[in-house]
């Protein structure tokens, strides 16, 4: 499928994959394909920043490669590694055979025993896939420096394969939660956007998307209930995940409202901390109708 | 880099303003990021004032802070062009803190019947500097105090990182390192190589109380918290510590680690000043303990660190709220150290509500009203494993 040409092309083409984004959003995404640049996203938890790479990924038709960065990840988790256990083998294997020529050694070092890991994945498919990198806060400084390398030129150099560089940069997708400052450097290759929590309206759209048979009258209240439950003093504001998951939830149960009955039964949806609980709990009647 | 069509001479000076105008406004914008935009121009329609804002906001602003100052420079950017008052529709407005601020006149400037400072209860004359309490530095006795702070040497306790590094033991095998070197013996593998999950100094986090009952106590302090923030001592062996962390409150929480993040002290204790709101006001630290668990917490800034608290526990708020949010950090956090320069008097007693109530969730308690203490605070960091 074409790239999108405009914003609005690319608002339509992630609305049929059922993500609505926003005018920022999407020209955001649209910028970041068109200028061949990396985008960084940022915002609350469960705002949908992992949803808009998978929705873009089907959008333009591509394989959505994922990258889940966690603390001590390095090169050979994130690049690649060769297969030790099996070069270990072929080279006994070579020695008792006596066949240990030069071809043989190549091959020892060869595709064969090439592990590809998500990046080097990512730049071989180069424009045809989309790079997710999940959570980058989580990895350390030193993994951001070899990634800032990595998205600066798209390409890598494995000193026993030579240098592999992406044919057209692929679309790549950051995603960050901020539990640590990103180094500048690796912002300003970035593109920037910050996802916002969703207005009522957009919110009950993006239900209706996600959730089509979820009644539209439920959608309406849940999305209601949730944006008053996001004005309480909560440790953990819920998410338009936690949105979507609570009107499924009451939706299945069958109810055809959300009354504090049924909202009791499933605050597990979208309320997820102890302390947050009691406080809801107390204040049911004003987040479920709208009274106090 | 080109753009595909390059724009027009009047566009690149337009923008080139633009970004000017960013700075003024304090964004860190680079000729790289104009050049972006105006690239991403040649992409988006120019006439529309929606493209403009969005295309600039993606390329020009890194940070969600900055998005109130890129508003107020586009606004006047654009407030006098052809689109006039412009409004977008999307734009986010700033979000307030969720604790509202109290005008400083509401609140009563000290506690009533605070204790009285020690005075001269602790004279010592052979470093006289050393044991004098803050409260009774003169500006030039700060400034002598502040050179000795900067020697001080904050050595957070080490965590075992995931991160793994090369090493003589250690149980993982470096079958990358064992291969290269079986190369060397023909393929026979000789000596495996390991490695070994690697060390990592953990986060400090301090927070000031500033209220009006710290009065003496707070520029030291931030002098304090100046050193420890510009100055992170490296160790053979060991990963570079995160950065410390420095956050005040009085009646609401403000972050000032940027502010401190400078090298010229002067400079920094200005800015720090500037961006506390509520110097010498009252105190609320259960809100504000709220507020960093809250806002800084859940982003795992505090997960994991020594949290070094200075205050003297005297809460104007519901002490069953510090005592509620002291939990709550005391189980996302390492240790709670606590700092409170109240201590220094033999007589004290932690009898205060507050301090009553937040005592159950400290790890250390400690005195905290002149250097020879914030030395033994400094003594004590890496012992917390």
């Amino acid at each position: 499928m074409p790239r999108p040409s405009s914003p609005a092309a690319m608002t339509a083409a992630l609305a049929e994959h059922a993500y609505l984004a926003d005018r920022g959003l999407s020209t955001a995404m649209f910028l970041a394909l068109s200028l061949g640049r990396p985008l960084l996203l940022e915002g609350e938890a469960g705002v949908g920043k992992t949803e808009v790479a998978k929705a873009l990924a089907a959008a333009l038709g591509v394989e959505l490669i994922r990258l889940q960065c966690y603390e001590g990840i390095d090169a050979g988790q994130a690049l690649y590694e060769w297969d030790y256990a099996r070069q270990l083998l072929h080279i006994r294997a070579l020695s008792e055979r006596a066949a240990a020529d030069e071809a043989a050694v190549d091959e020892l070092f060869g595709p064969r025993f090439l592990v590809e890991r998500p990046l080097l994945r990512a730049l071989r498919a180069g424009g045809g896939a989309v790079l997710l990198i999940d959570e980058i806060d989580r990895a350390d400084d030193e993994f951001e420096a070899f990634l800032l390398e990595v998205l600066s030129d798209f390409q890598v150099t494995v000193p026993e394969l030579g240098t592999i560089a992406a044919a057209s940069p692929p679309a790549v997708v950051l995603t960050s939660n901020r539990t640590r400052d990103l180094h500048d450097a690796l912002k300003r290759r970035c593109l920037y956007h910050w996802i916002d929590y969703p207005g009522l309206e957009r919110e009950v759209e993006i239900v209706a998307a996600r959730a089509p048979d979820v009644p539209a009258a439920l959608a309406r209240q849940v999305a209601a209930a949730v944006a008053r439950l996001r004005g309480l003093d909560l440790a953990k504001r819920p998410g338009v995940a936690e949105t979507i998951d609570w009107a499924r939830a009451v939706a299945l149960l069958g109810a055809d409202g959300l009354d504090p009955e049924v909202a009791v039964d499933t605050l597990g949806s979208v309320v997820k901390d102890h302390d947050d609980v009691e406080v809801v709990r107390a204040r049911l009647g004003e987040v479920v109708g709208g009274r106090t | 880099m080109a753009a595909p069509e390059p724009p027009g001479a009047d566009l690149v000076a337009a923008l080139v303003g633009f970004g000017q105008a960013l700075r003024r406004e304090g964004l860190a914008v680079g000729s790289g990021q104009i050049v972006t935009y105006a690239q991403a121009l040649a992409d988006l329609d120019v006439s529309d004032a929606e493209d403009l804002y969005w295309g600039g906001r993606a390329c020009l602003v890194s940070d969600r802070a900055d998005v109130a100052a890129y508003d107020r420079a586009f606004q006047r950017w654009l407030g006098g062009g052809p689109g006039g008052q412009l409004k977008v529709s999307g734009a986010v407005p700033r979000r307030q803190p969720t604790l509202t601020l109290e005008p400083p006149a509401a609140t009563t400037p000290g506690p009533p019947g605070r204790p009285e400072r020690p005075r001269g209860s602790l004279a010592s004359h052979a470093e006289v500097l050393r044991h004098r309490h803050f409260a009774e530095c003169s500006p030039d006795e700060l400034e002598a105090l502040r050179l000795l702070m900067a020697r001080l040497h904050l050595q957070p306790p080490l965590r075992r990182s995931r991160r793994l590094a090369p090493s003589t033991r250690g149980r993982h095998l470096d079958l990358r390192r064992s291969l290269r070197a079986s190369l060397r013996t023909h393929g026979e593998l000789l000596r495996p190589a390991r490695r070994t999950r690697r060390l990592r100094p953990r986060r400090v986090v301090l927070v000031l109380d500033v209220s009006g009952s710290m009065r003496g106590c707070s520029r030291a302090l931030l002098q304090f918290a100046h050193t420890a923030v510009s100055r992170r001592p490296s160790r053979s062996g060991v990963a570079p510590a995160p950065a410390t962390e420095v956050f005040c409150f009085g009646t609401r929480l403000t972050r000032i680690t940027p502010e401190l993040a400078r090298r010229r002290p002067d400079q920094a204790l200005a800015r720090a000043a500037e961006a506390v709101v509520d110097w010498e006001g009252g105190t609320r630290i259960g809100d504000s303990l709220g507020e960093l668990v809250r806002v800084w917490g859940r982003r795992g800034l505090v997960r994991g660190a020594v949290v070094v608290i200075c205050s003297d526990g005297l809460e104007r708020g519901d002490p069953a709220v510090l005592a509620t949010e002291a939990a709550r950090l005391a189980r996302l956090a390492h240790r709670i150290v606590w700092v409170n320069p109240l201590k220094a008097d033999p007589r004290y007693q932690p009898l205060a509500r507050g301090m009553a109530a937040a005592l159950p969730f400290v790890d250390v308690f400690l005195s905290g009203h002149d250097l020879s203490s914030l030395e033994s605070l400094a003594d004590l960091l890496p012992t917390l494993r």
